[in-house]
Formats: structure tokens, sequence, C-alpha cells
């Protein structure tokens, strides 16, 4: 794991992004070498730099760091417990293209905004 | 569906067996309908068996794992499956009771409690049924689609279905009807469901990840079954570190025999709650596992366990509002830190931003060396006056507008059109400028979109850029930002309200009540009528109609004005204000019904007249506040219309202000000034400034009568207070100013003396008043007056000064002190005057003056001296001596005046000794003599004797004319001396005149005496400088001078028969005198002087005699007498 790790250093922090989908933060270059852990099969951001912008945003804030989705109140809250462990953020600002929608839909990933605009919704529902 | 429902029924009845079929299904129906619980009463008894074989039937699902899982796609569901028909059952067994007790009566009850019994068995029996009837597998799918579904109205719509079909159908092909239940299944599902329950489908294959996507998160809430939130304190700042270092932690142990527990850790920093971060975990100590000696985190000051119910609280977020063209932002960082800019474009995923900004630009002006650097430095360099740079804003060039005309004048390389279809497009320095505006393409973590809070006048920035100069204020983009302020609380009961929103759309009615945000409106138009409506406020718009009368109340800069509604267009309703006649359109949100017509002006915080700072140069006077601009008149004279934003403030005037005019008189605040020249505007001075005079007349039309002025350039004509005289006149303190007036009375006054008062102390007697003669002493002075305390008075008293004599306490002499001196020169007397110029003149005056006072007394000096001059000894008699003290000392000033020592040196002194001391002497005697006669004779009008001088200097012809004699005025010594004195120059002339005369006398003088030798040696010596001729011949000179001299002079000075001189006042016989005098004065002498005086006598003394003796006899005796005491 340690050629896999999440850390991230201070000095490298500025370029971290986080998938619009899944919110996991890792540095824009890993995005692009090896996707992200949890939406690339549907996201496909390996290896395409427009796709990483496309999916993933630089504003995010409320850095999550997930050692045990499955027994974490915290991931399954944040809808993360079937992710890998990691670091996730509570929110990520910006909206998904519709084709990216359509094929986390695809995949039967139910998209939900990471924006804060679900919680709102939510008590409507 | 029923359909479909209805046909398996039927198959399964039909092939399993068909006793059972209608049981069910009229239980089932029984159950909705409690009309036909009759008939249940006979499908009940078969009823009990149906359920065995049905629960049969459950064990073989059981046993038959390969259909049944196919079916129920998970394993799980089995139980649940279970589980859920149970409390299905149930629930139908309720429902059958509730149906019962509506549908049945009371006499009933017998019947139902039967049918409560047999409710049990038919519910079972009904499960047994359908089993029976439905395929196992089709029994399960379904109960699994209902499940699923939430849906009650499958099971419910069943059983009339079924009732119907097992009624009328019996199928063999049970396969069949399944397959044809199924597809008529999926075909009547809508699609919305039939996408729902293929979403479930897929969901679910796919894994677990969906499980948690359905799950509504209320229903997440954590329980203690979860593990525990501790929050822990952290350096501010650094949350992230922390995280990604708790990260590092977790990894490097994950695969380790002893891994961290904790479950998971997470921060908020950036939000209130930055400070802390928060761990998941089973127990504290897990959480001091990993935490401890690590960076920044501190769970040992502070980690407390966060509340269960605070836990979603913790994770919260709020929805970032989302950006939308027109809406305003604010920059974050930069030259632009603060400003506002109106978001032009978004892009799609939300993070791009383009932006319009007015530029900050100062188009080169401070950047010549920096760019310099660009062009070595490259692109890198380029960056750095750009943009995003932290530079301070401090010093940040002020908002404008593009201007290429500025950018083309200094950097002119870097400006580059860009042509596009508006024209005005410029690349300058790498930016991108449309119509005068920055574009540019922000992240949206640089702009702050939350709060922008835009005030009218940054937006009128935005909105002033059309080209006919009105406003294009997009009223919708401003809404959209002021969005979450107005909030439409400001309905009031009574307003007329229309929905605009919704179903109810269209209904219009007058408001009622306001509760929040919910506004009841009574209807008045329509259908609906007369009813009452609640709708919230945010489908609400307010209805006006033309010619309405209002007011706005908010949210547009137009508050407060008043005007009648022209036209209306949805919500944005045009009016035409009352104040200006000017259209104007707002919102219908923020307008009302105004009650009053008038609107208080909107800026109070400027008054009218107030004097304004516009810049650090200028200022101005407000003249008129407008609802949105002020008029200021500035400094110089020009009318500015400006937003109050754009004044920096009110100039305080407390501090009185001061201008002098150009006639020299002070202009106050208040005063009524008239301008010199040009219009000869005159006003009412509001405020001064420095050099610039603000002032108001209502007669001028210009500037709303305001105008400026230069103090230089008005004059005062009015004070405030009505009186001219305001102090001291200024310009009289300017020495420039009085350089060119003539001297007139106002001449700088004397010097005062230093030091103490000569006159303090010392003994006086009193001369005049009725204190005459009284001795005192003075003990205190002023100008003009002392304070004496008499000697035979306890009480002091004050006197003039004129009024003393200073007497030495011992003798009892009279003591000349003060005006004499040098230092002293006496008033603009005449008698002073000419004091203070002959000793002035003398040379030797000085040193004698101060030590010779007390010799200067006739007798005393004449004994001095005449004991030293061996020609005074030959002479013999002291008591001649003053009369000659008085020649010697006539001629002493002469030789002062005949031009200093020069002069003094050859008449033969240098070498004469006794001519020195009789010098000396003279000039003692001379000086006492004189300063005595001033003194003692002048408020006896000692110039008569000046004059008589004078006119005997006439009688001399030139000699008296000769300035010297005016100048010395020596007249008064009435003595010879004085005359002599004064005169020996005016002889000069004279001498020549009286040559003739003189010779003889002269020869005879000189022979005869030795002093008179050293006199006449001077006396020529001194004549010798201005007359040659004098000096050739000092004989002529001689000759007068002793004749008229010593005719008067000696005479009168020294002879005892002074007094007796004025009595005979014949010319004749002064000169005879005179003669006389020195005849007696020594023997020697006297001939010659006598013979001399005979000789001169003739014409000198003529004229001499005549007069002296008048001024003479009044004064020289009365100091002679003084002095003689």
């Amino acid at each position: 794991m340690s050629a896999t790790t999440a850390y991230v250093g201070p000095n490298q922090q500025r370029s971290l992004r986080a998938c619009m989908v899944c919110s996991i933060v890792q540095l824009q270059g890993r995005f692009m070498s090896r996707g992200c852990p949890n939406c690339d099969d549907f996201l496909g951001m390996r290896g395409s730099q427009d796709t990483v912008s496309e999916c993933t945003s630089q504003v995010f804030e409320g850095l999550i760091t997930v050692a045990d989705p499955k027994t974490s109140w915290v991931a399954r809250w944040q809808r993360l417990d079937n992710y890998v462990p990691g670091v996730y953020a509570t929110k990520v600002v910006g909206a998904l293209s519709e084709e990216a929608i359509a094929a986390a839909e695809g995949a039967g990933i139910k998209y939900i905004p990471r924006d804060g605009s679900a919680q709102e919704d939510e008590p409507a529902a | 569906m029923a359909d479909f429902l209805n046909q398996p029924l039927a198959d399964d009845s039909g092939s399993e067996d068909d006793d059972f079929n209608p049981a069910p299904a009229v239980e089932s129906d029984n159950d909705d309908v409690g009309d036909e619980s009759d008939v249940d009463g006979q499908p009940v008894k078969s009823e009990a068996p149906q359920r065995k074989v049905n629960e049969d039937a459950y064990d073989d699902d059981d046993g038959e794992p390969p259909v049944k899982r196919r079916a129920a796609q998970n394993a799980n569901e089995d139980e649940d499956a279970n589980g859920d028909e149970d409390e299905d059952a149930h629930g139908e067994e309720d429902e059958e009771g509730d149906g019962e007790d509506l549908g049945e009566d009371d006499d009933e009850e017998d019947e139902e409690d039967e049918e409560e019994v047999q409710g049990h068995r038919r519910k079972r029996a009904k499960r047994d049924a359908r089993l029976q009837f439905i395929d196992v597998e089709a029994e399960v799918d379904d109960e699994e689609e209902e499940d699923e579904a939430e849906d009650d109205e499958l099971p419910d719509e069943t059983h009339p279905d079924d009732l119907l079909d097992t009624a009328g159908a019996e199928n063999d092909d049970r396969r069949h009807r399944e397959l044809d239940r199924q597809r008529e299944l999926a075909a009547s599902m809508d699609a919305e469901k039939q996408a729902q329950a293929l979403k479930e489908k897929y969901g679910r294959s796919r894994g677990a990840a969906a499980d948690s996507v359905v799950v509504p998160q209320r229903l997440l809430l954590p329980s203690v079954n979860d593990p525990r939130i501790y929050g822990v304190k952290c350096k501010p700042g650094k949350e992230r570190e922390v995280i990604f270092s708790i990260t590092k932690r977790i990894e490097s142990k994950k695969d380790s025999k002893d891994p961290y527990k904790i479950v998971s850790a997470f921060e908020r920093g950036g939000t209130s709650m930055a400070g802390y971060i928060y761990v998941e975990a089973w127990s504290k100590d897990d959480v001091y596992a990993v935490l401890d000696n690590s960076l920044y985190v501190y769970p040992r000051t502070k980690c407390e366990l966060i509340d269960i119910k605070e836990m979603p609280d913790l994770l919260r977020v709020q929805k970032t509002k989302m950006l939308e063209p027109g809406m305003y932002v604010r920059i974050k960082k930069g030259l632009y830190a603060g400003d506002l800019a109106q978001v032009n474009e978004v892009e799609t995923n939300g993070l791009q931003v383009e932006v319009r900004i007015v530029p900050r630009l100062d188009y080169g002006a401070n950047e010549d060396l920096q760019s310099t650097q660009h062009q070595a430095g490259g692109e890198k360099r380029k960056r750095a006056p750009g943009f995003m740079t932290s530079a301070a804003t401090v010093n940040r060039p002020p908002q404008r507008l593009f201007s290429e005309s500025e950018a083309r004048k200094k950097t002119s390389r870097l400006l580059q059109p860009v042509s596009s279809l508006s024209g005005k497009t410029f690349q300058y320095m790498g930016d991108t400028y449309v119509d005068g505006f920055l574009v540019k393409e922000l992240k949206i973590q640089h702009l702050e979109t939350e709060n922008v809070e835009p005030t009218l006048e940054e937006v009128s920035k935005f909105a002033a850029g059309d080209n006919d100069g009105t406003e294009n204020l997009d009223l919708s983009a401003l809404q959209a930002t002021l969005k979450s302020k107005t909030a439409a609380a400001n309905y009031l009961p009574g307003d007329n309200v229309e929905i605009f929103q919704g179903e109810q759309a269209g209904i219009k009615g007058k408001a009622k009540t306001v509760n929040g945000d919910i506004v009841a409106l009574e209807v008045d138009e329509g259908q609906m009528k007369g009813q009452t409506v609640e709708a919230p406020a945010r489908i609400l718009r307010k209805r006006f109609r033309e010619g309405d009368h209002v007011k706005v109340i908010g949210g547009s800069k137009y508050q407060d004005e008043v005007g009648m509604v022209v036209r209306i267009k949805e919500d944005r309703v045009t009016f035409l204000s009352d104040a200006t006649n000017a259209e104007v359109t707002v919102f219908s949100k923020d307008l009302r019904e105004a009650a009053d017509t008038g609107g208080k002006v909107a800026t109070a915080k400027y008054g009218i007249t107030d004097l304004v700072q516009l810049d650090s140069a200028t200022v101005g006077l407000v003249a008129k506040i407008d609802r949105e601009t002020i008029r200021v008149l500035d400094q110089n004279n020009n009318m500015r219309t400006l937003l109050p934003s754009q004044i920096v403030d009110t100039i305080d005037t407390r501090k009185k202000p001061v201008a002098t005019d150009r006639d020299g008189s002070e202009i106050q605040v208040g005063d009524l000034v008239k301008e010199f020249g040009g219009e000869q505007k005159h006003g009412e001075v509001f405020h001064i400034y420095r050099n610039y005079i603000f002032c108001a007349a209502r007669a001028h039309r210009e500037n709303m009568g305001y105008f400026v002025l230069r103090p230089q350039n008005c004059s005062v004509f009015a004070t405030a207070t009505g009186s001219k005289n305001r102090g001291m006149d200024l310009s009289k303190m300017n020495p420039e100013l009085m350089k060119n007036k003539p001297p007139g009375a106002s001449m700088m006054p004397p010097p005062r003396p230093r030091g103490p008062d000569r006159l303090m102390g010392k003994t006086v007697s009193i001369r005049r008043g009725a204190y005459k003669g009284l001795l005192g002493r003075v003990v205190d002075t002023t100008d003009d007056h002392a304070r004496i305390e008499l000697m035979s008075r306890k009480a002091p008293l004050s006197l003039p000064k004129d009024y003393l004599v200073v007497k030495d306490p011992v003798t009892g002499q009279t003591i000349d002190i003060g005006k004499s001196t040098p230092r002293r020169p006496g008033p603009a007397d005449a008698g002073p005057r000419y004091g203070g110029h002959t000793p002035m003149r003398t040379p030797g005056f000085n040193g004698s003056s101060s030590g010779g006072w007390s010799g200067s007394r006739t007798p005393m000096g004449g004994a001095a001296s005449g004991g030293r001059t061996p020609a005074w000894t030959g002479g013999g008699d002291g008591g001649r001596t003053p009369g000659w003290g008085g020649n010697s000392g006539g001629r002493t000033p002469a030789w002062s005046m005949s031009g200093g020592g020069g002069s003094r040196t050859p008449g033969g002194w240098g070498g004469n000794d006794g001519s020195r001391t009789a010098y000396g002497d003279g000039s003692r005697t001379a000086y006492g003599d004189g300063g005595r006669t001033a003194y003692g004779g002048w408020s006896g009008g000692s110039r008569t004797p000046a004059t008589s001088h004078g006119s005997s200097g006439g009688s001399y012809d030139a000699g008296n004319r000769t300035p010297a004699w005016s100048g010395g005025a020596s007249a008064p010594t009435p003595s010879a001396s004085g005359y002599s004195g004064s005169r020996t120059p005016a002889y000069q002339p004279n001498s020549h005149s009286s040559s003739s005369l003189a010779p003889p006398s002269h020869g005879s003088a000189s022979n005869s005496s030795n002093p008179w030798a050293t006199h006449s040696a001077p006396t020529p010596g001194a004549t010798t400088a201005p007359t040659p001729g004098a000096a050739g011949a000092p004989t002529p000179y001689d000759a007068p001078t002793p004749g008229g001299f010593n005719a008067p002079t000696p005479g009168g000075a020294m002879d005892h028969p002074t007094p007796r001189y004025p009595g005979g006042s014949g010319g004749g016989h002064g000169l005879g005198g005179g003669g006389h005098g020195l005849g007696g004065g020594g023997g020697a002498y006297g001939t010659p002087a006598a013979s001399g005086g005979g000789a001169a006598a003739a014409p000198t003394p003529g004229g001499f005699a005549a007069e002296t003796p008048g001024g003479f006899a009044a004064e020289t005796p009365a100091g002679f007498a003084d002095d003689d005491e």
C-alpha cells in the first residue's frame, strides 16, 4: 500500500482534487495515473486529463480519512461505506456533467451531488 | 396489474385445486368489502387444510433453493421475505378488522368475533391459497416485488382480481399463464416503475454499493452501536495536514499485527469548526494511540466525546450557491481583492467562472522598471504585475474603465485590439478588456460568492457601460444576488397580491394576514372570489394597476421614490416619478401603494452647504443633494455631480478660519464679501478653506448661487457682527506693505532705554508745581513720571519727570542725568536735540561727558583748566576761567565740526601741551557750559539766545548762515562757548568777510597771550580744513573770533557782570562789556581783546550784543547762580 498511499504532503495539497462522484480526494496526478479507485469503472478518468478535470473538483472541503468504511458511521453517513479506505471530502463543489451522471447511473450508482444540495433535498423528500 | 394477478391465480387454482380458488378470492375481497363477509363463511372451512398445504409449500420452497434464489435475488431476502410475509399477513388482518369495523354494524359483533377467528385462518388460507395457485417462484417473486415497491396496492389489488379471476377462470397451463403474467406485468408497469425496478435490480446485482444510496440519510442516523466520535483540538489551519498524517499512520500499520483501531477521522476546517479534528473510534485510547506524537494535534489537551445527536451536524454541508451569469461576486485575492465582479459565464462544472471586473490600471505609470524587466524576464516575469498576485492592494490604482487612449500613451506595445463584433475588445498586458471591463476567467475558489451584498455604487459601475449613458442595470441579475436578502417578508395585510406560480397562478386578492412566509389572501376576482387562500410569499407578487400611486420601499436605488404607475409588465412596474418626472422601472415587490407623496432624501450624511473633501487636493461645497447624487461646487468653481461614495468626508469647520481680503481686512464666515472686478458678485461667506472662499448669493443664478472667490480678489463690505473694526489691521504689521508709506507720525518709536531708570533712587528737587523746591527721592519711575518720596512728607507723590532736577544728595548740586547722555537723546525739543547734537559731534565729548560733569561746572572746570593751562595761569584770574573755558569750549565744538582730528593736529595743537589741556579743558567747559545752559536755560526759552545768536549770526552774514550754525543752533549756550563752538565753522567763511577787522585784534590777541595763540591755533586748524584761506590767515580769523567771542561769551558766561549784560543791551555796550570783561579777565589779554574786541566789535557785536544778552541774561545767570552754589 505504501506505493499507493493516500498520504499527501502539505506541499502537494494544492493539486488535490476530489472526485465528484465518490468524493475521494487524491492528487491530480494520481487521478491521471490510476483513476478514481471507486468510480473509474464508469468514469474512466485514468489517463484522460479532460475527464479528470471534468469529473473532479479542486473545490472541496472537510477531509475525511476513512480506515474502515464498513464499520464507520461517518462513512455510512457520507455513503462511503462501499468505497475503499482513503481520504474523502465532505463537500465537493462542482456539478458533474450530464454524461458522467448518465455513466454513473448506467453503472448502477445513484449519483449524489456532493456539494451539499443532496442534504437540502433530504428533508423535503 | 390486476389482470396479471388474476390470471396466475386463476391458473394456479385451476391447476392445483379448484376448491381453494374461491376461498382466498372471496376472502380477500371480503377483506376489502365488508358487505361480503357473509360469503366468507363458506370458504373458511376449507382454509385450514389449505394453510397446511401452504406451509408445506413454504417448506418446499426452502427445499427448492435454485428456483427461489433466482427469484429472490438475494439469499438474505429469503428470510426477509418470510418475515415480511408474516407482517403483511398481520397487517392485512388488521386491515380486515378495520374494514369490518367500518363496514359492519354493532349487531354484527358476533359475526365479527367469529370473523376474527376466521380472519386468522383466512389469512393463512389466503396465503395458502395463493401459494397453491401461484407458482412458488412466482409467488416469492411477487412478494419481492411488493416489498421492494413498498406498495400495498399489489396485495390489495390482488384480491379483487383474484376473486374475479378465480371465479371465472380455470387454466391448465400454469407455466404459460405465468409467462403471460410476467409479460403483462412488465407491460402494465408504467415506464417509471419499470425503470425503478430495473434500477433496483441492477443496483442490487451490482453489489452492496447501491445499498446506502437508496436509504435516506435520515435512516442512517448514528446509534449507540456505532463508533464514537471524539473531537480533538488541533492547530487551526493545520487540519488537513493532521488528517493526512493520520492517513499515513493508518496506512503504515494497516497490515501489521497491531493496526490502529480508529475507524475514521475528519476535519471541517474552513467552517466554524476550525481548530478541531474529529476521530471516529471505539475508545479514547484508540484516539490517543493514533494521535500521540503527531504534529499540530493535541489529543491530551482536549479530546471530548461528541454527543450522538450532534454527530450528523459535524458533517453537515451547506450547499454552495450556484453561480449564474449576471450575478455578482467578490474577488478574494490579488489586485482586485474585495472588488465586485459580475459573472459573465459559468463553466459547466461550475468551477470556472468568467467575470467582468472594473479594471484597476495605471497604464504603466509606475511600471517603467518592471516593464523592462518583463522583456528580460520573459513570460514568468510578466505574471508578476498580473492578475492574481498578492500585491498589496494599498496603492492600487482606482477603479476605472479601460481607456484605450491611456493605454496607448505609454504602453502601446502591450495593447492589441482584438477583432470582435462589439469592436471594443482589447488585449492589454495579457488580459482581455471588453467594453472597458476586464474580462477574466477565475476559479471559483478565488471568488467570494456568499454575502456579496453589492452596493448600488458598485453595481452602477457595471451598469454605466452603455453608450447612450442610460443605465442598463440588470435588475434580475441584481435580484439574483440579493435574493437571500429580500425574503418576501415585506407583504403587509392589505397589499394587493397575485399568485404567479404554481397551480393557483393567476389568483388575485388582497393579503389578509401574513404569517412568516405564508400569506393568506382573500381572493377578489374570478371564480374563487371571497375565498381565502394561503400561499407562500415566494409565489406571490404585488399587484398594481396603472395609475396607482406607489412608493419604492426597498431593494433598489430608487428607494423612497414616489410616483404613478404607468406600465406593468410581469413583475416589473414602471412608474413616473413625482420628483423627477422620469420613468422608473422596479420590481413590484419593491413597491407599495403610497400613502404619502414625499420621500425623504436618502443621503443624509451630507447636508447642503457642507464643505466636503473630494480628494486630497480638492474640496467642495455641497450645493444640491439629489436622490442618488450630490452636486458639489469644487474649489475651482466647477459644479460636479458625484455619488456620495465619491466624497471622502465632510471637512470639519469647527475652527474659525480667517482670511484677509485685498484691503487687509479680515474675512470670516458669515461676512458679506464683494468680488473685486469680474462680475462683482457679492455674497455671504459660507466657508473659508485655505485660499478659497465659498460664498453664496441668492441673486446669483449659476451653480445654485454658490461661487468661489479668492480672498485677494474680494473685499468685505459687511461683517457678520456688523462692525468693521475687528482688531488689528494685519497688513499694518507687514513691513513689506509699510515700506512705501511716507514716514509719518507713526515712526518707529524711540527705543526704550534699557536697564533701570537712572532717576531711580536719585535725590531730586522739584522745580515746578505745588511742590516746587522740595527735595525728594525717586522711588519709582515710569516713562515720563516719577514717584517721589519727599523728604518732608511721608506719602509719595507722582510727578512728571520734567518737574524734577536731580541733586547731589550731599552737595545739593544739580546733576544732569539721563537726558544729556548720548544714550538718551531728548525728545523732539530743540534743546535736547541741540544738546544731543553738539556733544555727539564733539569727538572728545564722550570722554568728557561721563566724568566731566561735575567738572563741567564752570567754576570748577575753570579752576582746573585754569590751573593747568599755563596760559591760564598766565592769564591769572580764575574768575576768568569760565570765560576762557567758555571760549575754548566754544571752539572745541568747532574743532569737531571742522572735521575731526585731522584739522586739529596741524593747528599747532600737536606741539602744544597747553593747548591740549586747554582743549580738553575747554571741551569740558564748553560742554558743561553748553549742557548747563541747555538745561538751565531751556525752560527759560534758552532758545532766544539761540535765535539771538542766529540773528547775531545774521549780522555776521555768512557766518550765521553757515549750516553749522543752524544745525548747531548752539545758540542756547548763550554763553560764548556755545556760540563760539558753533560759530567757528561758521566763521570760516565769516572770517573772510570780517578779516579786515580781525587782523589787528588778532595780532594783538595772539601776541598778547599764549592761550590765545593756542586758541587761535586750533581754531584755524579747525578751520583750515575747510578753509585754507582761513588757515593761511589765521589772524583774521582769530580776530573776529575773540572779538565776537569775547564780547558775548566771556562776558556773559563768566563775568559777574553778565547779569548786567542783559541790562545793558546796547551793541556798543555789549562790546564794550565784552571788551571790558576781557580786559577784566586779564590785562594782557584785555588789551588785545579790547582792541580786538573793539575792532571786531564794530561788526560783530552789533548784532551780537543786541540779541545775545536778552536770552543770555535771562538764563545764564540762573544757571550760574545754581552752579555757583
